[in-house]
C-alpha cells in the first residue's frame, strides 16, 4: 500500500517508533547476560528466559495470567453485552436508576472497593483461589455503558423484523445485534482483558498462593532478586517483561480486524 | 388462516398527541384489506398494533378469536413486511430470506430451497449471495417482500410493499401478491398510496383519516358509496369533481335548499362536446389537456368551477376553443355542504329531495 502523503506516513513513522523503541530496547536487553548488561558490553544468552520459566515459574504465571484475564474476559463481555442490550432496548421499571448506578461505578475508584472485596471474599472463602481473582472482575460498568450507547445505534427496527420473524428475545441479542455490534464488541473484550492483564492490586491482595500468581505480581517480585550488591537483575526482568507483553500483543492482533465499523448499512431505508 | 378483530382501539405515545382515536374493524379470516388514507393519519401505527410492536393499552384486539393484546409479536403468527424493510445488514438475501424459517426449525436443505422458490418469483435469484447494502431500493423492498412471503404465516401485515418499484415491477409484484393470497389463504391487511393497488387487490378497502377510520366496505362500495367528501375525494384518479348544487342548471331542491348541496362528479360521467349537446350542460373553456395514454385528461373552467373530465382521444371535439360539458345526474353523488356526509338524494325530473 502506497502511502498518499509522505509528510503524514513520515511522522506516523516516527510516532511509531517512539512508542516501540522501549520495548524493543527491553527485548534487547533480555538477551543480554547479566554480566555483560553490566559491563556494557555485548553477550547474547537465551538464559533469562530459561530462568524466568525454570528458576521462576513464570510459565505457571503465563498460564493462571491467562486463565484469570481469559475468563474475565469471556464473563465480563457477557455480562455487559447482556446488560447493555437490556438497557438499550427495554424500559422498565427502575431501569434508569440501575443505568445511573452502572455510570456512577465508573466514578469509584477501584482502590476504595479493594477492602470491601477482600473481607466479602474472605467470608465465603475464596481468596486464593482462581474464583477469587476473577469474580470482582466480570462486572464493567464502563463496558455496559459503552455497548449500550453502540446498540441504542442499531435500528429498533431490526429487533422488530427478528421478532415478526419468530425470534425470541435471546435470539435477537444473540443473532442480530451482537453480530451489528462486533467492532464494538471486539474493543471492549480488548480492553477488558487488558485492564485485567495489567491488574496488580487486586491479585497481590487476593492471593498469597505462589501458584496462584499472575504474571504482574511475578515480575513484581522479580525486583527483589538481585544478582548481588543490591543491583536488579535487569536482563531476566526483561526477559519476564516480554514473556508478559507477548500475548497482549497477539491478542490485539487478533481482534484488530474487527474493530472495524460500518456494518449496519443498508439495513433500513 | 385467522381472523383480526379490533375494537375500540386506541393509541397515543408518551407525552404525544392521541396517534388512533378508537379504531374498530373486523377483518374476516382469509380477508385481503387495504388500508389508505393520507400520510400521518395512523396506518403504520394500527399495523403495529396489530402486530404486537406497539402495546395496545385502550382497546381489544383478537387474532383468530383470542385476546391478543398481551401476546408476544412472535407468537401471533404474523409475518410483516416493514414500510422501511428493516433487512438484516448482516445477512445475506439469502439469509434474510430463510431465518425466519431457520427460527421455526425448518431444516438447511429445506429452507435453502424455499428461499431459491421465493427469490425466483421475485427475480431477486441472482442476488441471493449479496448483502442488503449491495441492492437498490426496489431490490431491497423485494427482500423484505421475500421475508415475508417466505414464511407460511395466517395473516400478512404489509406496509407500503410495492412503494419503491418501477411500474412494470409492481404490475408484476401486484399479481404475485394476489395470487400468494389465493394460494396461502391468508388474511393480509395492506398499506399502500397507490388507488389502483388499492381498488384491485382489496376485498374491502378502510379509509383512514387523523386517527380515524372513515368507511371500511367493498372497494365498489367505497366507491360508488363514498360516506363522505373526504372519502370521495381521496379514492379515484383523477379526483372527483366538487361542485355547488345550484350553479348546476337541471338541478331544482324540493324541500331542500339547494345551498346546502354539494355535488360530486366523477370525471367518468362527465361528457366533453364541441357544440351545445341540449339538456344539462355547462360551457366550459378548456385549461389544460394531459394525455394519459389512450384517454385525455382535461381540466376546464366552468361557470360551476374547475372540472376535470376523462374523455376518450377520439371523442375530442377538433375544437376545442369552447367546449361543452354535459353530466349524468343520475350517477352524480350529493353530499352535505357543512357537514360534508354524503347524502341519498332522489331525483326527480332534476327535483332534488332528501330521502
Ligand atoms: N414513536 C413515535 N412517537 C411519537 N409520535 C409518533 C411515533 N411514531 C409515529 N408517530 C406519529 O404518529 C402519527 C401516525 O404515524 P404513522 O406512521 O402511523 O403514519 P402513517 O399513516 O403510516 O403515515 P405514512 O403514510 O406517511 O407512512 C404521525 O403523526 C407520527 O408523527
Ligand atoms: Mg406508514
Amino acid at each position: 500500500m502506497k502511502p498518499e502523503n509522505p509528510f503524514l506516513a513520515g511522522l506516523a513513522l516516527i510516532a511509531g517508533l517512539l512508542f516501540l523503541s522501549p520495548v524493543l530496547y527491553s527485548v534487547w536487553i533480555s538477551f543480554q547476560t547479566a554480566d555483560a548488561y553490566y559491563a556494557g558490553e555485548l553477550g547474547f544468552t537465551l538464559d533469562n528466559y530459561g530462568r524466568a520459566v525454570g528458576q521462576y515459574n513464570f510459565a505457571r504465571y503465563l498460564l493462571n495470567s491467562l486463565i484469570v484475564s481469559g475468563l474475565v474476559t469471556l464473563f465480563g463481555i457477557t455480562f455487559a453485552t447482556m446488560a447493555a442490550f437490556a438497557f438499550a432496548r427495554y424500559s422498565f421499571r427502575g431501569g434508569n436508576l440501575l443505568f445511573g448506578a452502572t455510570v456512577a461505578t465508573l466514578m469509584i475508584p477501584s482502590h476504595i472497593s479493594l477492602i470491601p472485596n477482600y473481607l466479602s471474599l474472605a467470608k465465603v472463602g475464596l481468596l486464593d483461589t482462581y474464583a477469587g481473582l476473577i469474580l470482582p472482575a466480570i462486572s464493567n460498568g464502563f463496558a455496559a455503558f459503552f455497548l449500550r450507547q453502540y446498540i441504542r445505534g442499531i435500528p429498533k427496527a431490526l429487533d422488530e423484523a427478528a421478532y415478526m420473524d419468530g425470534a425470541k428475545p435471546l435470539q435477537v441479542l444473540w443473532r442480530i445485534i451482537v453480530p451489528l455490534s462486533r467492532p464494538a464488541i471486539a474493543s471492549m473484550a480488548l480492553y477488558i482483558f487488558m485492564t485485567e492483564w495489567n491488574s496488580y492490586i487486586w491479585p497481590l491482595v487476593a492471593v498469597g498462593d505462589q501458584d496462584l500468581y499472575t504474571l504482574q505480581i511475578g515480575l513484581a517480585r522479580l525486583y527483589r532478586i538481585n544478582p548481588g550488591e543490591g543491583l536488579v537483575d535487569w536482563p531476566l526482568v526483561m526477559a519476564a517483561s516480554t514473556i508478559t507483553i507477548l500475548p497482549v500483543l497477539c491478542g490485539f492482533l487478533l481482534v484488530e480486524r474487527h474493530l472495524v465499523r460500518g456494518i449496519t448499512m443498508g439495513a433500513v431505508k | 388462516m385467522s381472523g383480526i378483530s379490533l375494537q375500540d382501539i386506541r393509541k397515543s405515545y408518551p407525552n404525544g398527541p392521541r396517534i388512533l382515536h378508537g379504531v374498530s374493524l373486523d377483518i374476516e379470516p382469509g380477508e385481503f384489506v387495504v388500508i389508505v388514507g393520507p400520510s400521518g393519519c395512523g396506518k403504520s401505527t394500527l399495523l403495529r398494533m396489530i402486530a404486537g410492536l406497539d402495546r395496545c393499552e385502550e382497546g381489544r384486539i383478537e387474532i383468530g378469536g383470542r385476546l391478543a393484546n398481551d401476546l408476544a409479536p412472535q407468537d401471533r403468527d404474523i409475518a410483516m413486511i416493514f414500510q422501511n424493510y428493516a433487512l438484516y445488514p448482516h445477512m445475506t438475501v439469502r439469509e434474510n430470506i430463510a431465518f425466519g424459517l431457520e427460527l421455526r426449525g425448518m431444516r438447511k436443505a429445506e429452507r435453502e430451497q424455499r428461499a431459491l422458490d421465493v427469490a425466483k418469483t421475485l427475480q431477486l435469484e441472482s442476488y441471493l449471495d449479496r448483502k442488503p447494502a449491495a441492492l437498490s431500493g426496489g431490490q431491497r423492498q423485494r427482500v423484505a417482500m421475500g421475508r415475508a412471503m417466505a414464511r407460511n404465516a395466517s395473516i400478512f401485515l404489509m406496509d407500503e410493499p410495492l412503494s419503491n418499484l418501477d411500474n412494470a415491477l409492481r404490475i408484476s409484484m401486484r399479481t404475485e401478491i394476489k395470487e400468494l393470497h389465493r394460494q396461502l389463504g391468508a388474511t393480509i391487511v395492506y398499506v399502500t398510496h397507490d388507488q389502483t393497488e388499492a381498488m384491485s387487490l382489496a376485498d374491502k378497502v378502510a379509509v383512514m383519516k387523523g386517527g380515524h377510520v372513515l368507511q371500511f366496505d367493498r372497494p365498489d362500495m367505497i366507491y360508488d358509496r363514498p360516506c363522505n367528501q373526504f372519502v370521495a375525494g381521496f379514492l379515484g384518479s383523477p379526483p372527483i369533481n366538487f361542485v355547488a348544487a345550484e350553479a348546476l342548471p337541471g338541478l331544482q331542491g324540493k324541500k331542500l335548499s339547494l345551498q346546502e348541496l354539494t355535488v360530486g362528479l366523477r370525471p367518468e360521467i362527465l361528457t366533453v362536446h364541441g357544440e351545445n349537446p341540449g339538456g344539462n350542460a355547462l360551457p366550459a373553456r378548456l385549461l389544460l389537456s394531459e394525455m394519459t395514454g389512450s384517454e385525455m385528461l382535461l381540466h376546464c373552467e366552468s361557470p360551476a368551477g374547475r372540472l376535470t373530465v376523462t374523455t376518450a382521444r377520439r371523442d375530442l371535439p377538433t375544437d376545442t376553443s369552447s367546449l361543452w360539458i354535459s353530466y349524468d345526474l343520475d350517477r352524480a353523488l350529493f353530499f352535505d355542504s357543512q357537514s360534508g356526509d354524503r347524502m341519498d338524494i332522489v331525483l326527480d325530473g332534476g327535483e332534488a329531495a332528501a330521502n
